[in-house]
């Protein structure tokens, strides 16, 4: 494969596991800030150390690795389905809901990025209270997850109408 | 005309195996067209229903979980488990109760559960002479029991649905679980002198100490998280970290024996699992605005007025549906699509919300392992290679038993209630 393809394909992978390491290196710290450190403020009477930023960071963290990781799950299986019909379809049929799912979830995908994109532009104006972040950026995370719902369910809805039935 | 639009293109979609969250996702899709409300709807509900402080605790938790399972500690405390009891007639069966209930308080998953159970403790039982369908109901039967033992993604979930604490929750959990537990081996005792299941050798006192050091390490995660609740030192999300953190510390400096590489790729692991969960919710939260807006919760509270004056009653028939449902959608979309309608009828008849809670929990466990389709049970069968219809037979005295655990705790609220008035979460 191509280098650079090689790096897109990782790329969204590489994101959802940093940012669920930073999640929760960021609650630790949260941990460490409430009970240590405010002690420590509080019997030396130090300037207190203010940590209300842990829960932005975190939040923010959880809503991006979500959409991140959902659009993964689509090809990996990771949400869950009911099988009871399907399975007892003929092999030919089953490949065409394959592919009629796939397709399905192109269109929601399409729709998460268009109205995710107007959600963000409409929360531009404001800012998050702690980090002081524009919220365009939290809002975003939808419009990405929209985007990679597409392309991961437009592969599989390649490979399955490719598979041989 | 919403709510049929809605509720047809879920069944349609889901009925054609479309992953439940999608056709959740779609049906609300359609649901915002039909009721002519903004479009925009479903993104902004997404990502607020994802941003939150307390369903933080799942990726935590559920990495945690696969870490301290990946380094062994669950086979230390199954050794625990048989040292304890093995040697009871019929005590390897108990132990798959005991070690369930040991391993659920350092997993957050029934799944996972099902697997590391399953796998640990079903050869054992075969080559000791106990049949495939037995030792299969052991295991689906201790591990519905242990989605009631803290912590549970799906108690976390719940906490959130219900805007109630998880702590609370967290705390309610183990007695129930604990009652449970010895409603099953009651049934495990019976089942053993009947069909004259054999008993361990009585462990030495050596080697006694041996499984419980082994255990120690382990131990310390739930009771820890037990005496944090219970004198409210920290929160659920915060256990979760200190939990993560203790995991990750164990693995590197005691067991020794997970890599870096493999250590990234649990965590890639747990970040799936995660999103996969707060997707869920995250969708979720459009219905809860559509349903308020259908003003379906009164509806359905007129509908079960009748049950109002009898609150077992309520909770008897809450049950039962939860299990069907659970059977069918499994645990979690199960209660993301109930819960939030039949909640605020509960609390307005006066069943705590803590109380609420763990009988969910319990009718969700039942229902994961109901047959003929519980995801959980397939998963338990899987381990000993037969067949629903095999195992049905030999599994309905397992399941009365849950059924009976789920009566006891509908009946008497206090036994879910005491440890969480006793740390002052309840007044």
């Amino acid at each position: 494969m191509i280098p650079l393809l090689r790096v897109i394909r990782w790329l969204p992978h590489v994101v959802m596991t940093a940012l669920m390491i930073v999640a929760m290196v960021d609650m630790l710290v949260g941990v460490f800030l409430r009970y240590v450190m405010t002690w420590v403020s509080a019997t030396f009477d130090l300037p207190s150390v203010r940590f209300f930023w842990v829960e932005e960071i975190g939040e923010y963290s959880l809503a991006w690795l979500t959409f991140i990781g959902a659009a993964i799950g689509i090809r990996r299986g990771t949400h869950f389905a009911v099988h009871i019909l399907t399975d007892r379809f003929p092999p030919a049929v089953r490949r065409g809901v394959k592919v009629g799912h796939y397709v399905l979830l192109i269109g929601f995908g399409l729709l998460l990025t268009v109205y995710g994109w107007q959600v963000s532009e409409l929360n531009s104006q404001s800012y998050s209270p702690a980090l002081d972040l524009n919220l365009r950026w939290l809002y975003l995370s939808s419009v990405v997850g929209g985007v990679l719902t597409m392309i991961y369910s437009a592969a599989g809805a390649l490979d399955a109408w490719r598979a041989p039935a | 005309m919403l709510f049929s639009a809605v509720a047809v293109t879920f069944l349609a979609l889901t009925i054609v195996s479309l992953p439940i969250v999608f056709s959740l996702g779609i049906a609300g899709f359609v649901g915002l067209v039909v009721g002519n409300f903004s479009l925009g709807k479903l993104p902004s509900s997404l990502v607020a229903g994802s941003q939150s402080w307390v369903l933080l605790a799942i990726p935590t938790f559920i990495f945690a979980g696969n870490l301290m399972e990946r380094c062994g500690m669950s086979y230390a405390l199954v050794d625990l488990a048989r040292a304890l009891i093995g040697w009871v007639r019929g005590g390897l069966g108990m132990s798959v109760v005991l070690a369930e209930y040991f391993f659920s308080g350092i997993s957050g998953s029934t799944i996972a559960d099902v697997s590391a159970i399953g796998a640990m403790l079903t050869p054992p039982m075969l080559r000791a002479g106990y049949k495939p369908e037995h030792a299969a109901s052991l295991v689906a039967s201790a591990t519905a029991m242990g989605i009631l033992v803290p912590p549970a993604i799906f108690m976390i979930v719940l906490g959130q649905v219900t805007d109630t604490s998880v702590v609370g929750i967290f705390l309610g959990g183990f007695l129930p679980a604990a009652v449970t537990a010895v409603c099953l081996m009651v049934v495990i005792f019976g089942q053993a002198h009947r069909l004259n299941w054999p008993k361990d050798r009585r462990p030495t006192r050596a080697e006694f100490g041996v499984a419980a050091r082994a255990s120690l390490v382990p131990m310390v995660v739930p009771i820890v998280i037990v005496l944090g609740f219970y004198f409210g030192v920290f929160t659920a999300t915060e256990a979760g970290a200190l939990v993560a953190a203790y995991a990750v510390g164990a693995a590197l400096l005691y067991y020794r024996n997970v890599s870096p590489r493999e250590m990234l790729v649990l965590i890639h692991e747990s970040a799936l699992l995660t999103a996969a969960v707060v997707f869920l919710l995250a969708v979720a939260s459009v219905y809860q605005f559509l349903m308020g807006m259908l003003g379906v919760p009164a509806m359905l509270g007129a509908l079960l007025q009748p049950l109002h004056a009898t609150p077992w009653l309520f909770l008897l028939a809450v049950s039962v549906i939860v299990i069907l449902f659970g059977m069918v959608l499994e645990g979690l979309p199960a209660a993301v699509v109930l819960v939030p309608v039949v909640f605020p009828i509960a609390k307005q008849i006066g069943i705590h919300p803590i109380h609420f809670n763990i009988v969910l929990t319990a009718a969700v466990g039942i229902g994961l392992f109901l047959p003929p389709i519980g995801v959980g049970l397939l998963m338990a069968l899987r381990f000993a290679n037969i067949s629903v219809g095999q195992h049905f037979r030999s599994y309905w005295p397992y399941l009365a038993s849950l059924v009976v655990g789920l009566m006891i705790l509908i009946l008497f609220p206090e036994i879910t209630l005491f440890l969480p008035r006793r740390a002052g979460l309840v007044r």
